[in-house]
């Protein structure tokens, strides 16, 4: 879903810049105030292991493929969707100024739809389903619904560029990401934090410790 | 969470990335994207085609996951420099944003 320089015009681009620069800001006031010597090795093996899985496409039939974008996962595993915010933004810089994935012009859209629109309603989905669904299909269903909602956002924003027509692009873009966000979102979030609430409980429970939690965390980690 | 534990999950994380850095550019699928995908199937094909050819505003050193003249093991070269570079940026940024150590 990485959207080109050419696909948005200069003007609407810094707009979407201006939209997301507050949402980086907090996401270092939030890295300044959480991370800390044990919380940064386990950001940075995420952040790692989402640019890479970016690059393994899944085919989905219709001539088209997709692959994960992992601001929900983050979010999970950290409990803030800032986290998400963060590590997206550290990995579009990377693919946008090394590998010419996503324009820089847009990059501020790109760190808008993947960073912020699909961490904030995954995270907050998953928030909202795990106490009456369980962790692993709390995660799958934030993850899918993150993806297909910044997917219906990025049609949006094609639409209001003169790029797309706005039905026939919500409807493509809609068909697309509702597969991809199944199979290349839903399905390896889940996976991803069930193995970790297998291996390591202790980090998802921190994610949601208050005071109370904390002694017990500690015990068995 | 223990900090022994936690090195533990950033060496599992590295080799699991590198693993697919290795592996995607035999199993990715060439497809184009949900977006391209989506562009292709609305936009006009001359408009469409004015597009693609518009370069990017900043031109990048590997395009594409691939560096010049390398073929496959360029692909697995790129990728797998991307995921470290990523890995030294948030290890780096983490140590800038740790003060409270």
């Amino acid at each position: 879903m990485h959207i080109p320089d050419s696909f948005i015009p200069l003007t609407q681009a810094i707009v979407y810049w201006v939209i997301a620069l507050p949402f980086i800001f907090m996401s270092m006031k939030w890295a300044k105030n959480e991370l800390d010597e044990m919380k940064v090795p386990v950001l940075a093996a995420l952040a790692a292991g989402i640019f890479a899985i970016q690059a393994m496409n899944i085919p989905i039939g219709m001539g088209t493929s997709g692959h994960m974008v992992g601001a929900t996962l983050v979010a999970i595993v950290f409990g803030s969707p800032w986290a998400g915010v963060l590590v997206l933004t550290l990995v579009l810089l990377v693919q946008g100024f090394a590998f010419g994935d996503g324009g820089i012009t847009t990059l501020g859209a790109n760190i808008l739809n993947m960073g912020v629109i699909s961490g904030f309603v995954g995270y907050y989905t998953y928030a909202a389903l795990r106490k009456s669904v369980g962790t692993s299909i709390a995660a799958f269903g934030g993850a899918w619904l993150g993806l297909f909602i910044s997917a219906m956002a990025c049609a949006v924003q094609m639409w209001v560029a003169g790029t797309f027509p706005l039905v026939p692009g919500l409807m493509a873009m809609g068909t697309f990401h509702l597969i991809i966000g199944f199979i290349g979102e839903g399905l390896i979030t889940a996976v991803a934090v069930t193995a970790i609430a297998k291996s390591r409980p202790d980090l998802l429970e921190d994610s949601f410790a208050a005071g109370s939690d904390k002694y017990n965390t500690e015990v068995h980690a | 969470m223990s900090g022994k534990s936690n090195m533990k999950f950033l060496y599992a994380g590295i080799v699991i990335a590198l693993l697919i850095s290795a592996l995607a550019p035999f199993l990715a699928s060439p497809d184009p994207d949900g977006l391209e995908s989506a562009a292709g199937g609305v936009i006009e094909e001359s408009r469409m085609s004015e597009l693609e050819e518009m370069e990017p505003v900043v031109g990048s050193p590997m395009p594409d996951y691939s560096i010049e003249g390398m073929g496959k093991s360029g692909e697995i070269a790129a990728i797998a420099l991307g995921t470290l570079g990523v890995l030294a940026i948030s290890l780096g940024f983490g140590k800038v944003f740790n003060k409270k150590a």
